[in-house]
């Protein structure tokens, strides 16, 4: 569509997406800016490079740097160990099951951080792990042998937590590889191990430096496991370290701080984007599209490899979802945590369930429904107007639009939120009351979704010959009437598959939360979780947090049984 | 060389299965050029696969230079590493990753034969200038046209001196003009260095400038096993002769005396009598001949040009004898553009096969 073209109606939809674009540069700059502030907000204001100086100099800030790096590359480590051989033996074996390891890796990456953060306190907490307990027990250990409070201890939880992501990205590398190149490796007569070494890793390395960047970046600003396991036991990374400086327990806030560290976590992360970028943009060098119909020939395991290959992921599913789950389930029974044993046994109630803060977890659903509602609902329009600015309009400025509706994925939702509360606090308090409303949580939830959406909705518009809405124009209906008639049924599969998935992220969203929820008018079930949590009443935020798990598993289903199926469809 | 017998293959699509192979034999003599011809999904691709060692068939057994590599009975299946073979890929499956040395390189440093660097050297030095790309050894494959990664990739197939060569549709991904060159180059390569080699093409035309022998396929099924010119001028039935080219169908039946009476009345033909009650007759546009009206020849009739295209080498024309139309090619000097022309169906030239009403096309829909 020629830039001359003039749509009746294209500023509407033009205007919708600069309105939602702008609040992303806003709440960049906002961040930007806080980090010259000396005093707190309401104090006059005086500007000072002390927070960027401590950033280098200070000892817990710097510490909080390279804990935060170690978590990263730990949490890599443990994705990549997992994701690796698992969409090897999918993309390439013929294991049985793989409709099953589909599933169970959807699942897995919906299963909130913070549930199975606490199911790992439990198990392998030096103090009350009962893994540590049993051991030191069998063995008359002085010490407890494993530490979930510690670096490594944090990325193994969160390296499982996102080796499901890890996954779905290494089996999409999988897929873009012409299958005709391993093939040839094995006629010409190298071996199977030979052809991995040879051939497949070397042509899937992008694809899987790519992921760990991906998963690298997330780990720098994760908020949950650090948040659960870490906060209490003094270990900060950046973002529970920006937390605490906006929500200190003894001292005034300092958003200066906060700004400052925030500022170096966007730089860095941008970065890292870029780099991402580049890499898949080396990886798609080697992706061929064949056309052909046939899978390739897949490595027969035998009945030995199939045992070992289950027994693998049996493990790995066990390991990093059974179990935190069912350590959930013991704690929720018990007033207070122990070991499972006869006595133990005695002891178990549901007391915790009759416990739980009732009227607030009510309340804390009915919130979380109308985000789930709204939230999806309200970025899909936004995003519809966006992706249309960038690929049909013919706009001169649309590669920007694309570029800002980007920005939302690699700045640290965190941040976003941060943000967001100074905004309403100290910028806009006198023209509307946002700060603590459900209002402002439906605002910072959508412009965080606005990658996801965008991306989704650009790749399926691009597919879309923009001659099927030149011939409606050309018939003379404006663009609302070719939106509702054409591009909307077109979009379809897409949209629902989008809106479900977002939908299940505004479910389990704590990161953007903490800062975000500051009365019971917009708390949501995550956060009363967390707070109990925090409150030191282990126990009854497992029962909690097993009450939450209920609500959300009809949405689950909802979506393994609508969205799921557009995506995964060709696995058979 | 290659000998296949009682080859079975069924696929899984969604909930019913599709046979791919249904009990296919074949033996492929050693220097034989041998051609798998069939439009896409006649099993032809899933047949050299096997042979391969890429797909793993249901039944049968596969003998390749005299050494069992498949059999369901012996419970042998050999994996594809473990057979002489070399094998050209549609997409060329050229490693992006490697140079075009490399490329070569790796399959005789660590495939079946595990030469020295020095050895592979020579071998690759050998193979590359087979293609006529001495000077690309160093060159990164994925900066290489699709006409030169073809040719490495046909470089990569011969270094390894493979008992067979395998090609799977070598050259549906170049230009039409690029394939006519790099198949007479293949055929020369092949004739000079006296190899087996197993093709599969969808192309009639590739298929006859190639082969030795061709088998034509359909539905998992060969037809039909034979030379190019066998397979041209007696074809075993209606739907071979027009995968090779356009004919003229006639409805009829067979008369007492041998003749068939069709729509333009009742004709000689020349075969011997196979078959009884109603037949189709064909006769390709070639072998239609333009005579005077008083030539004293069998089944000479008359009729007028309805249509004429000048095609430069030819002209094709469609004579309208009563209501039938019958195409026929002439050359253009002595093409007949209008009016009145009185035509000749040689018997020798004309097939005659049963009439059956279901008759499935080779033709890709």
């Amino acid at each position: 569509m020629g830039a001359g073209l003039k749509v009746k109606g294209r500023w509407l939809f033009v205007a919708i997406s600069v309105a939602s674009l702008l609040p992303v540069l806003a709440f960049l700059l906002i961040i930007f800016w806080m980090g010259f502030w000396q005093g707190s907000p309401g104090d006059p204001v005086v500007y000072t490079l002390k927070h960027y100086r401590a950033l280098f100099t200070d000892g817990s800030t710097y510490r909080t740097l390279l804990n935060t790096l170690g978590f990263a590359s730990t949490t890599v480590l443990i994705a990549l160990f997992f994701a690796v051989p698992m969409a090897w033996l999918v993309e390439r074996t013929d294991l049985p099951g793989k409709n099953l390891i589909f599933a169970l890796a959807t699942i897995g990456a919906l299963v909130p951080t913070f549930f199975t953060s606490m199911g790992w306190v439990f198990l392998l907490h030096p103090r009350i792990g009962i893994v540590n307990k049993f051991l030191m027990e069998l063995f008359s250990l002085e010490q407890a042998p494993f530490n979930i409070a510690s670096l490594t201890g944090m990325g193994w939880v969160e390296g499982l937590g996102l080796s499901s992501i890890a996954f779905i990205m290494i089996v999409a590398t999988y897929r873009s590889m012409d299958p005709a190149l391993e093939e040839a490796a094995r006629v010409h007569g190298l071996g199977i191990l030979r052809t991995l070494r040879y051939v497949t890793l070397p042509l899937t390395f992008p694809g899987i430096i790519a992921a760990s960047i991906y998963i690298f970046t997330i780990g720098l600003s994760a908020f949950e496991v650090p948040a659960i396991i870490g906060m209490s036991n003094k270990i900060f990374t950046f973002s529970t370290f920006i937390f605490y400086k906006i929500q200190p327990q003894e001292e005034l806030p300092s958003y200066g701080m906060a700004g400052a560290v925030s500022s170096l976590l966007v730089v860095l992360a941008l970065l890292l984007s870029w780099g991402y970028f580049r890499t898949l943009k080396f990886s798609h060098r080697y992706a061929v599209v064949t056309g052909k119909g046939y899978r390739p020939r897949l490595v027969e395991l035998g009945r030995r490899g199939w045992f070992l290959a289950w027994l693998f992921l049996g493990s790995y599913f066990t390991v990093a979802k059974l179990l935190p789950f069912l350590l959930l389930i013991w704690a929720s029974l018990l007033r207070y945590f122990q070991p499972p044993s006869l006595a133990a046994l005695e002891q178990v109630s549901l007391k915790n369930f009759y416990g739980l803060p009732w009227n607030l977890l009510f309340q804390g659903a009915w919130n979380t429904v109308l985000l789930m509602v709204t939230v999806p609902t309200l970025t899909l329009i936004v995003c519809l107007a966006i992706s249309w600015t960038v690929l049909r309009s013919g706009l001169k400025w649309r590669v920007t639009f694309d570029a800002v509706a980007f920005l939302p994925h690699a700045v640290p939702h965190l941040i976003l939120a941060i943000a967001a509360v100074f905004a309403s606090l100290f910028l806009l308090r006198d023209v509307v009351s946002l700060y603590g409303s459900l209002a402002i949580l439906i605002i910072v939830y959508t412009i965080s979704r606005i990658s996801f959406a965008t991306r989704i909705i650009n790749n399926s518009l691009a597919q879309i010959h923009p001659e099927l809405e030149e011939a409606a124009f050309v018939g003379g209906l404006p663009l609302w009437q070719v939106m509702r008639k054409i591009l909307l049924p077109l979009l379809r599969p897409a949209l629902v598959y989008a809106w479900l998935w977002m939908a299940l992220l505004c479910f389990r969203e704590l990161t953007m939360a903490s800062v975000l929820v500051t009365s019971q008018a917009n708390v949501t079930l995550p956060m009363i979780v967390w707070g109990l949590w925090l409150g030191g009443s282990l126990n009854q935020a497992a029962a909690a947090n097993l009450v939450v798990l209920a609500f959300m598993l009809p949405a689950v289903i909802l979506y393994l049984y609508f969205g799921r199926r557009s995506r995964f469809t060709e696995v058979s | 060389m290659i000998s296949i017998t009682g080859l079975r293959k069924n696929f899984q699509s969604g909930d019913h299965a599709v046979a791919a192979l249904q009990g296919i034999d074949l033996e492929v003599q050693r220097g034989e050029f041998f051609v798998l011809l069939g439009p896409s999904g006649s099993g032809k691709t899933t047949l050299l696969r096997s042979v391969a060692g890429l797909e793993k068939p249901d039944a049968g057994e596969i003998s390749l230079n005299g050494k069992i590599v498949f059999s369901t009975s012996r419970r042998i299946a050999e994996p594809p590493e473990a057979r002489e073979i070399g094998m050209v890929f549609q997409s060329y499956a050229i490693w992006p990753h490697l140079t075009v040395a490399e490329n070569i390189g790796l399959v005789l440093t660590h495939g079946r034969s595990r030469l020295s660097k020095a050895d592979a050297q020579a071998r690759i030095r050998h193979a590359l200038n087979l293609v006529q790309l001495d000077d690309f050894e160093n060159r990164p494959a994925r900066l290489l046209s699709g006409g030169q990664q073809q040719r490495v990739a046909l470089a990569r197939a011969l270094a390894v001196n493979p008992a067979l060569l395998l090609m799977d549709e070598p050259l549906s991904n170049l230009d039409a003009r690029l394939r006519e060159e790099v198949r007479t180059n293949i055929k020369k390569l092949a004739t000079r260095l006296g190899i087996t080699a197993l093709y599969v093409t969808h192309d009639q035309v590739e298929a006859m400038v190639l082969a030795d022998r061709i088998a034509v396929m359909a539905h998992g099924e060969i037809l039909q096993i034979g030379n190019p010119f066998e397979l041209y001028r007696s074809p075993s039935n209606s739907q071979i002769a027009e995968f090779f080219g356009s004919i003229n169908w006639l409805h009829g039946k067979v008369l007492a005396d041998g003749r068939v009476d069709t729509e333009i009345g009742p004709l000689v033909i020349a075969a011997p009598r196979q078959y009884e009650g109603n037949v189709v007759v064909g006769i390709r546009p070639e072998d239609v001949k333009l005579v005077a009206p008083s030539a004293e020849v069998e089944n000479r009739l008359a009729g007028n040009v309805a249509t004429s295209f000048f095609l430069g080498d030819h002209c094709m024309s469609e004579v309208k004898i009563g209501a039938t139309v019958i195409n026929f090619k002439s050359l253009p000097d002595d093409a007949k553009t209008a009016g009145a022309v009185t035509v000749h169906l040689p018997p020798h030239r004309i097939v005659v096969f049963p009439d059956t009403e279901s008759k499935q096309s080779l033709q890709p829909k």
